[in-house]
């Protein structure tokens, strides 16, 4: 059919988009770690020490230990993935996130809250479906158990050891470290979900290039046309699945060290893990404002599965127009279940030639 | 001192209101009685009851698509659960130590870690729905929502003492069941005995009239 | 003889919620995770969407009852008086629950995880809705016309000798009043009386063929029972007396229910529970004796139908009274393109105006706006005519089909099985 056929060019695409950037996400740590790199003054002391070290690699020796790595004598990598760590990894990271804050902040001292400037209609508009609000928080619960628990991993020593002192802080960093790795494994299944509940009406258009050109119609008197989604909340949701897919996959790799790994892919790994998360947790700052007390309106999305017909149409006027053509606006409370049995009622509008009524 | 008194005599004042409550919930369902049916049946009662309990571990015909969300939900929550409390390394030992003086193989630590996740993804994805959908929404009382919160508690800090280094850690986790524990036979929890009874009754019932309820 | 309560009495009302939990109750409460499960199965909320339709939500008065009576939080509560008792709102607010959006079809208490036999509840709870006067006017009338002039849509004697005429006219043979000794004695529906006399035909017809004894009581002819329906057992021992004393009178060996659901739940599985013996006869449904009759090879077809058939199981006969073999057996007799619709047999879709629903007008719309969900039952297999076995089935389902415009033919069992009896035998003159 038609519908599955169009179904199909999109996973397609998105596909080799995330194939894509899988592939090259792991590079840019691996960039940053290169620059700041060892220098290459010539030392003949230093050679047998080199040796040792084995700057230039891992030189296996025999050994009885039956491990992968077994036989390796000093991992010479341990030291480049210390190095980063420390020198880049949590300096930038903290600067990133403090940064962001701040921003966010910022904005707030000169926007406010972004308002309904119309007030509210009380006219509901159906906009998240039950399934889609339960995958949602629950994507969000396991990505703020991991955020927060990571976190503590990531800067507690520097943080919570002046607070917890180092006995309060062992504790709180084992108890972190089990959660951490407890929550992991539920993160793709998060993702996987994610992406099967709101892949439909996130690909990129041309109204989300207009949208970014007016900054996204946050700045006052400078209103912005979006469809279902606008463009910030897709560069968002692609963000949490190529952000997921790789902080899962990398995680996976730390988490289960029995399928053979050795460590210089569990160090890739790593830096991986490490960055993606801070980008991860970044980005997250802004959506979390946005979702909750930067916007009036638009909290009610995720938890009661209805918008205003006030906010649908300042921030979603391309959607908001489908839904009043469909005979959306202004339904009963008990809409979303309702439509649930006409399966072909494309309540969302997303784009397509307005939603079909079946009757029959 | 703390990690004395939630090992000692909490556990024992825990355990002891749990046994006897539930024996007392028990003893006050069964109190009421039921009248006996005298309508000739078609077939006898306990053959009902019996297929019943087990039968309604799934789905009715033709609703399996209408109970998806609960049936894997539940079932990642439940039996993930079941592992962790019977089989999780820490708590058999416990069990040989404390209650019954044998144990068992414990499942090997993989198999606790992914039990764990069913356990965990299951209860919160259960949760989730039951304060976004607006038929749970309705008829959801403070009990279920403080049931499931202990319930989470207890798991997540037993997840926390994992690493047996801490004893404060593991005092929370002996804390937070035990209050659990107290909290079970006044609460929603007993539908983990009643069931049983329920499931019973109606499949007894209806195998009287000639149906596979 | 009981009389219909009018009067509202709250705190009536409440005793007889606190009496009617029993241990099968108890336990059902406290089981119910409240999971909404049950909400999937009922009609009333899968075609509204409206989360009041939530089956347990339906029975939440009594639930309140239970928690107060039977549970630590509960009685605490109570006593420290931070839970509401049940009140005069409530008891309003729920009657329309109880009453006007449930048919008591059962279908919630088959998918309940725990197992939890809802629609017993609902009928329990109604039992103290009925003792409160919380009942809705047009189950009133119903019942007070059925314990006094003995039917509850106002028919007498009169009208059935009257239609019996025309039967006898029709085939040439003198019905069978009060005869003593018959094998069977034969029920009816006010409903098959006054709409679809021709139900009476095809039994006399249908048992001429299969050479067994039957009769009418001229006590008692009506099967139906508006006690079980408004919840008053009182009204219920009564009605249902009636026809156990009548048939206990003339010694017939069965008594037979007729093509109506509740008439069956009543006489079948609820009449010795209500008089506190089982009666000096057997019940059965007429599907049962005709399906006996053809497995004995008394019941004779000479001509089958290509016509596309489908069955409408009705709830009280098949999920809740176990019949659900016998009509499959009979369609296939005189049916070569009988087809099931989905859900069919103990899992069917109720017609939605059962358990009293129909009785009221005020449910017209709501009554309406659920049978959505047999439009799309019959749209998927589309049949040529629809056959069924409730005389009450049968009127909502033509309501139903004549507001959405469906031209579909709807006939009873019996009838459709008369009309391909094999004639040497029947058409005596
Ligand atoms: C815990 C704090 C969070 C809050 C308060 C929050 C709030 C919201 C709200 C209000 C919306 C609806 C926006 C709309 O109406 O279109 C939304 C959508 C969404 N959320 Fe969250 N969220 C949180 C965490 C997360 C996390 C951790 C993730 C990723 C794993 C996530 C991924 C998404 C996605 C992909 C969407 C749909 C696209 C969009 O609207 O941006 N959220 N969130
Ligand atoms: S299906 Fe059963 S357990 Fe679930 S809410 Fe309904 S009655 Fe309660
Ligand atoms: S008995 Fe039928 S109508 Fe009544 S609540 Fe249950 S499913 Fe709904």
């Amino acid at each position: 059919m038609n519908k599955n056929a169009k179904k199909r060019t999109v996973m397609r695409r998105v596909l080799v988009l995330i194939l894509s950037l899988v592939i090259i996400l792991p590079l840019i740590p691996y960039a940053v770690a290169l620059v700041d790199g060892p220098g290459a003054v010539p030392n003949p002391g230093a050679q047998l020490w080199n040796e040792v070290r084995q700057r230039d690699g891992a030189s296996a020796g025999v050994s009885q230990v039956q491990a992968v790595d077994g036989s390796v004598f000093i991992n010479p990598y341990g030291e480049r993935w210390r190095q980063f760590r420390m020198q880049q990894l949590v300096p930038i990271g903290g600067w990133l996130l403090v940064g962001v804050t701040a921003f966010i902040a910022l904005f707030r001292l000169i926007r406010g809250k972004v308002p309904l400037e119309g007030g509210r209609s009380g006219k509901l508009v159906p906009r998240f479906s039950v399934n889609q609000r339960v995958v949602h928080w629950f994507a969000g619960t396991i990505f703020v158990i991991e955020a927060v628990t990571g976190l503590v991993l990531l800067y507690g020593r520097f943080v919570l050891i002046p607070l917890l002192g180092p006995e309060g802080f062992s504790a709180t960093a084992a108890a972190s470290k089990e959660i951490h790795n407890l929550f992991g494994p539920i993160f793709p299944l998060a993702v996987v979900l994610m992406i099967l509940l709101f892949l439909r009406g996130n690909s990129p258009n041309m109204v989300d290039v207009k949208w970014f050109a007016k900054a996204g119609g946050l700045l006052k008197g400078m209103p912005a046309s979006s469809g279902y989604y606008n463009g910030g909340q897709k560069s968002w949701f692609w963000m949490v699945v190529v952000f997921g897919i790789a902080i899962s996959g990398s995680g996976l790799v730390l988490n289960f060290p029995v399928f053979g790994q050795g460590r210089e892919i569990m160090e890739w790994a790593h830096v991986v893990h490490g960055v993606v998360a801070i980008l991860f947790i970044t980005a997250s700052l802004g959506h979390i404002y946005i979702g909750t007390i930067g916007m009036e309106g638009a909290i009610e999305a995720m938890t009661q599965g209805y918008v205003d017909a006030n906010w649908a149409k300042e921030h979603h006027d391309l959607w908001f127009a489908e839904m009043e053509k469909a005979g959306m606006v202004g339904v009963a409370p008990n809409a979303l279940e309702e439509v649930k049995r006409h399966d072909d009622i494309d309540f969302k509008g997303f784009g397509s030639p307005g939603a079909k009524q079946k009757e029959g | 001192m703390f990690l004395e008194f939630v090992e000692g005599p909490l556990w024992y004042i825990a355990l002891t209101i749990f046994v006897v409550g539930v024996v007392l919930r028990l003893l006050d369902v069964f109190r009421s009685g039921v009248r006996t049916d005298l309508a000739p049946p078609r077939r006898e009662g306990l053959g009902g009851a019996l297929r019943t309990l087990v039968t309604r571990s799934w789905t009715a015909p033709g609703f399996t698509r209408g109970a998806a969300f609960h049936l894997v939900a539940g079932y990642m929550f439940h039996l993930g659960l079941f592992v962790l409390l019977f089989f999780a390394a820490p708590h058999v030992l416990f069990i040989e130590e404390r209650l019954l003086g044998f144990g068992w193989t414990p499942v090997p630590y993989w198999a606790f870690i992914l039990a764990a996740n069913f356990a965990f993804a299951g209860l919160i994805l259960v949760w989730l729905r039951r304060v976004m959908h607006p038929v749970m929404r309705r008829i959801s009382t403070l009990d279920d929502h403080l049931a499931v919160i202990l319930t989470f508690i207890a798991m997540f800090t037993g997840c926390m003492a994992l690493f047996q280094h801490h004893d404060s850690l593991r005092a929370i986790h002996m804390l937070t069941v035990e209050v659990l524990m107290i909290y079970f036979p006044f609460s929603r929890l007993m539908h983990a005995f009643t069931f049983a009874i329920s499931r019973s009754y109606t499949g007894a019932a209806m195998a009287r009239k000639g149906i596979n309820a | 003889m009981p009389e219909v309560v009018t009067e509202h009495n709250v705190e009536r009302g409440k005793e007889v919620l606190k009496s009617q939990i029993d241990a099968k109750i108890a336990s059902y409460f406290s089981s119910c995770v409240h999971c909404g499960l049950c909400a999937e199965a009922c009609l009333f909320y899968t075609e509204t969407g409206d989360p009041r339709y939530t089956p347990i939500y339906k029975v939440e008065p009594m639930r309140r009852v239970w928690q107060q009576e039977n549970t630590f939080w509960g009685k605490l509560g109570k006593g420290l008086g931070i839970l509401k008792e049940v009140t005069e709102q409530d008891f309003a607010e729920w009657q329309e629950m109880l009453y006007e959006s449930c048919t008591l079809c059962g279908r919630c208490s088959m998918v309940c995880p725990v197992g939890n036999d809802i629609a017993y509840m609902i009928r329990k709870s109604r039992e103290a809705f009925a003792a409160a006067g919380y009942t809705p006017e047009g189950l009133q009338g119903a019942t007070r016309r059925a314990l006094e002039i003995g039917s509850p849509m106002g028919i007498t004697l009169h009208t059935l000798e009257a239609q019996i005429k025309h039967v006898e006219k029709a085939t040439g043979w003198e019905m069978p009043m009060d005869q003593q000794g018959a094998d069977y004695m034969v029920l009816f529906s006010s409903m098959e009386v006054v709409n679809f006399p021709e139900y009476i035909e095809a039994i006399a017809r249908i048992f001429h063929q299969a050479g067994r004894t039957w009769t009418i009581s001229s006590k008692a002819f009506e099967a139906t029972n508006s006690g079980i329906q408004i919840g008053d057992s009182g009204i219920a021992r009564e009605l249902v007396s009636r026809v156990v004393n009548a048939a206990e009178e003339l010694g017939v060996k069965y008594v037979i229910s007729p093509e109506c659901g509740h008439a069956f739940m009543a006489i079948r599985w609820d009449a010795p529970n209500l008089i506190g013996r089982k009666p000096n006869f057997d019940v059965v449904h007429i599907l049962e004796v005709l399906d006996q009759f053809r497995a004995e090879g008394r019941l004779k077809v000479d001509s089958t139908t290509d016509e596309r058939l489908t069955f409408h199981d009705p709830c009280q006969i098949v999920r809740r009274g176990g019949v659900v073999e016998p009509q499959r057996n009979l369609m296939h007799m005189v049916a070569t393109n009988f087809v099931e619709m989905p859900d069919a047999g103990v899992m069917n879709w109720c017609c939605g105006g059962g358990g009293g629903v129909s009785a009221q007008e005020e449910t017209e719309e709501l009554r309406l706006k659920v049978f959505e969900r047999k439009k799309r039952q019959l749209n998927a297999v589309k049949p040529d005519r629809l056959v069924t076995a409730c005389a009450n089935c049968r009127i909502i389902l033509e309501e139903g089909l004549e507001h959405n415009e469906m031209d579909l033919e709807v006939i009873g069992l019996t009838e459709l099985l008369a009309e391909h009896l094999a004639e040497g035998d029947t058409a005596a003159k």
